[in-house]
């Protein structure tokens, strides 16, 4: 379900394909800038009424989903 | 009621300038600005000298007042259109991407009056040099071609370096832009991308609703690697497919040129989200309605007159 908003959110933006993202894309890979991210997780941890902090170690549309579920279930 | 030194040079009532935007700026909206007070400019973009004449023609018909022609000095076709500004006693002139030098004597023995936009202190200088009668500075915030510098950095230096009135641009798109530009030393205001939205700008419905639903970071400046062709464009499947080529190293200024063509005019006529660019600037963000060109420079002097008149609550 994360991954899902995730990827319809990132669809939304870049206005691409959805059979351009899966969960293993890289998100600097897609041409959005750190600003664009920052956004991303803003509007995710609205969403899903967490709060997450951009480690150096999310950088595929999973470690962002997982990011927020291991919250979510916190 | 705000009072300028420039409003009695150029006789208008408010001194706000509308920036000459290509394929947007034409004589239908310098018109309506001209008649709602302010300046309003006919972009001559890369039109050559009869698309000039003729929206000139149309500005005529619709308004008696003030308005100018924006000349973008990498045109092919910048030598023939200032020939036209002077042939047709256009009263003010203003221009961009570049240094006018070449055509100041001829517009001058015409007494148009010249304000050209300028990105740094030293363009400033040489411009009053050159006996501009004003310039504008304008500040990276802004749509389309920019410099480095911000407004903020940039006006207030430009201001300490000429004797020359000073047109704030760049950023700008309400009353708190206005008051603060008067606050760095301008004596006036120019903006695009709040005119962008304007009723009577015929721009496709489509680069309006861009820039009506556009946010603080919804912009970007492609081009950066090589100066002069440095733009600044919302977001979309155009300007990151820019930026992902405009950084390989085989790429070229002329390859960055070549991806550039014709894709300002998608936008504008064609409304293609996807291949087109979307120029607007930083402050696109804050534009959020499409109202007439009168109603948008009344807001915006309105809003100012009060900031300014509450201001000094300030000071204790």
């Amino acid at each position: 379900m994360v991954t899902e908003k995730i990827k319809s959110l990132l669809v939304e933006k870049l206005e691409c394909d959805a059979s351009k993202i899966t969960s293993e894309t890289v998100l600097t890979d897609l041409g959005i800038d750190s600003l664009d991210i920052t956004e991303l997780v803003m509007d995710l941890e609205t969403e899903f009424n967490v709060e997450i902090e951009l480690a150096d170690d999310i950088k595929t549309v999973s470690d962002l989903a997982g990011a927020i579920e291991v919250k979510m279930k916190g | 009621m705000i009072k300028s030194t420039i409003c009695e040079r150029l006789g208008i009532r408010f001194p706000v300038f509308q920036g000459g935007m290509a394929w947007i700026a034409d004589g239908k909206l310098a018109a309506a600005v001209s008649n709602a007070g302010g300046l309003g400019l006919i972009s001559a973009m890369n039109a050559g000298p009869d698309y000039l004449r003729e929206q000139i023609a149309v500005a005529r018909s619709l308004t008696d007042k003030t308005f100018g022609v924006n000349i973008m000095l990498q045109s092919p076709f910048a030598g023939q259109v200032a020939d036209v500004v002077a042939e047709e006693s256009v009263k003010v002139v203003t221009t961009g991407a570049g240094m006018p030098t070449d055509y100041m004597e001829r517009w001058k023995a015409a007494g148009v009056m010249i304000i050209p936009v300028v990105a740094s202190v030293a363009m400033a200088k040489k411009m009053e040099k050159l006996g501009a009668d004003a310039v504008i500075a304008e500040g990276e915030e802004s749509g389309g071609h920019i410099g480095e510098l911000t407004t903020m950095v940039l006006v207030p230096q430009v201001c300490d370096a000429v004797g020359i009135p000073v047109i704030a641009a760049g950023g700008i798109a309400d009353g708190r832009g206005f008051a603060a530009a008067l606050m760095l030393g301008a004596c006036g205001i120019q903006m695009g991308t709040r005119f962008l939205v304007a009723k009577e700008c015929g721009v496709h419905q489509n680069y309006k609703d861009m820039v009506l639903k556009a946010g603080d970071i919804s912009t970007v400046a492609t081009g950066r690697r090589f100066a002069a062709s440095t733009c600044r464009c919302l977001k979309n499947v155009f300007s990151r497919e820019f930026k992902q080529v405009e950084f390989q190293p085989e790429t070229t200024v002329e390859t960055v040129n070549e991806l550039g063509v014709g894709a300002l005019r998608k936008a504008a006529v064609e409304g293609d989200t996807k291949a087109g660019c979307f120029m607007a600037g930083q402050i696109a963000g804050l534009v959020s309605r499409e109202q007439t060109a009168d109603e948008i420079i009344q807001e915006v002097v309105e809003q100012a007159e009060t900031l300014l008149l509450e201001a000094c609550a300030w000071v204790g």
